[in-house]
């Protein structure tokens, strides 16, 4: 690590504008999976705060919880210890304003394009036919207008992709946690879709978590990366991310933008112990 | 499956050819008659005794539908039961899996013994055998639910009851269609054998009938129609699946399991 680029001396210094309220906050979250055969020490004492608004990405090895993370945050899942709040109010039942993407589309085969997305209209037994005007115009700023009526599998990963984000902000959710929701997707299709991301974050204002295994597409998206540990998941680093918004693909090739991923890269790698891992820290 | 003229064409062409081989075949050898008669006979047979099979064939018919519509109600109630009752998973289930591993055709002559000689005996074993393949493939069927997808109901408070409604039982239709489909050519299967076992009607009764008189061309004659049986039921649920669950084709089934 080079103590001297701009990106270490913002490391772990997030300012918060006191303005901003406090939207999501955990504190000294502990994740144990009992079963009979084994136990997993999936989560270790993970702490921080989400304001209002902010987009906030967690990397980390494969494995190290952060989709568990996710689970407990959004109230399916609930902590071995520790604290969740949301809105200042505890987590202890499913939330219901979160939208949720998730790695795989997971589309309901049967329905068209607007089908799946009043999906958690229809769970929620919310009166139809406003949402369906929203979830009309959702699909018109993704690009989609014209494919309400077809099916998934007529639709490239990328679209269904873009029809999973739909679902998740049909509801109109303050925030929306996102679990690897472009991973699978090739490289192009995904700086598509973090720009198109980046497009709606910034119209609708959400609180957005996201979980990637992509170092750069975290900088590229987010105020702060959280970057975890292996197995059992700890916070090694918040670190905020102080490039100019809107952001743009050119941002990439920026000497800032360099620093902040070969930052986490040997983070990661200190942390996981292999030193092969932290070639990329080194050039 | 897919119609096309060369589909139909092609083997068309290779089954008249096959009948033309078996007619010369049988000339040149002189093989006798009730060892195996030309196609010509069976024709014959066809034309002469058409009012006999139709009657013995509506009868297994309707053993075989009925037994069918007996072992699709049941079977899907009790593939439901067994997804949302642990205690009928823990109790009932593995006796069910039990009496799947014994020969359900082995019970035809208990169940003249338990429910008589007539139609009801028949439908019984019809039941039983294509019972089965529409439990093992409802059940995969009802549970096989992405996981992500029982999470949003839950965030967007779905009930239970929302849940087996839009998510799990469209989700087991291909599923159970590809039961059905093993189930209704069994289940035709089962009523012939119940009515080998004791019967005086049905087309098992008449290819025994046939057999006794040496008259070889009949008993052929009713394994053809066997087949179209069969085959025309196996179709039909072919297209009510594609009406009722056209995304079938997008799902990676499990066939077999008889
Ligand atoms: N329901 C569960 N029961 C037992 N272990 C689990 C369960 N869910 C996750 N785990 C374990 O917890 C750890 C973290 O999983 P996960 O949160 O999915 O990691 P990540 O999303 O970071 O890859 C893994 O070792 C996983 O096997
Ligand atoms: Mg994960």
């Amino acid at each position: 690590m080079r103590d001297s680029s701009p990106a270490a001396q913002n490391d772990t210094i997030v300012t918060w504008d006191p303005r901003v309220p406090l939207l999501i906050d955990i504190q000294d979250v502990l994740k144990i999976f009992k079963s009979a055969v084994k136990t997993v020490h999936a989560l270790d004492h993970i702490s921080f705060e989400v304001h209002e608004g902010d987009f906030v990405s967690l990397v980390g090895p494969s494995g190290c919880g952060k989709s568990t993370l996710l689970k407990i945050i959004s109230g399916l899942l609930p902590a071995t210890s520790g604290k969740v709040s949301v809105n200042g109010k505890a987590v202890d039942a499913p939330l219901d304003n979160v939208g949720m993407v998730f790695q795989s589309p997971v589309l309901l085969k049967w329905k068209t394009v607007i089908g799946n997305v009043m999906l958690p209209v229809e769970f929620a037994r919310l009166e139809k036919p406003p949402y369906l005007e929203k979830a009309r115009s959702l699909l018109r700023l993704v690009g989609l207008e014209g494919f309400e009526e077809m099916y998934p599998h007529e639709l490239s990963g990328g679209m269904q992709q873009r029809v999973s984000l739909c679902r998740a902000l049909v509801t109109d959710p303050e925030i929306l946690l996102m679990d690897e929701p472009f991973g699978a997707l090739d490289a192009m299709t995904r700086d598509e879709l973090d720009l198109e991301l980046l497009r709606i974050w910034d119209g609708k204002r959400k609180t957005v978590l996201f979980v990637t295994h992509n170092i750069q597409e975290a900088v590229f998206l987010s105020d702060t990366v959280i970057v975890m540990s292996p197995r059992p998941g700890r916070v090694i680093r918040k670190l905020g991310i102080d490039l100019p918004r809107p952001r743009a693909m050119e941002m990439m090739s920026a000497g800032k933008f360099g620093e902040y991923t070969l930052q986490i890269r040997a983070m990661l790698a200190s942390s996981s112990g292999t030193p092969g891992a932290a070639v990329g820290s080194t050039t | 499956m897919k119609f096309s003229v060369k589909n139909v064409a092609e083997p068309l062409i290779f089954f008249v050819a096959l009948l033309a081989l078996w007619e010369v075949l049988v000339e040149f050898f002189r093989v006798p008659a009730f060892i195996l008669p030309p196609p010509g006979d069976l024709y014959v047979a066809f034309t002469a005794k058409f009012y006999i099979l139709y009657k013995h064939a509506m009868v297994t018919f309707i053993e075989a539908v009925g037994g069918f519509t007996l072992s699709f109600i049941l079977g899907v109630a009790f593939a439901v039961g067994v997804v949302y009752s642990r205690h009928l998973q823990n109790t009932i289930y593995p006796l069910i899996v039990i009496l799947y591993a014994m020969p359900k055709s082995a019970f035809a002559p208990l169940m003249v013994i338990w429910i008589g000689y007539g139609l009801y005996s028949k439908i019984a074993i019809a039941f039983l055998v294509a019972f089965f393949p529409i439990v093992v493939n409802t059940v995969v069927g009802l549970k096989e639910v992405e996981p992500e997808l029982l999470d949003l109901a839950r965030i967007n408070k779905g009930s239970e009851f929302d849940i087996f409604r839009k998510i799990r039982l469209p989700n087991s239709l291909p599923y159970m269609f590809a039961g059905i489909k093993v189930a209704i050519v069994l289940s035709v299967t089962g009523a012939i054998v119940a009515e080998f076992v004791a019967a005086n009607e049905g087309l098992g009764y008449l290819i025994l009938q046939a057999n006794y008189s040496l008259d070889t061309a009949l008993a052929l004659v009713i394994l053809l129609i066997l087949a179209f049986l069969s085959l025309a039921l196996f179709i039909g649920v072919e297209v009510l699946q594609r009406k009722l669950a056209p995304w079938s084709a997008e799902v990676r089934q499990i066939e077999g399991s008889f």
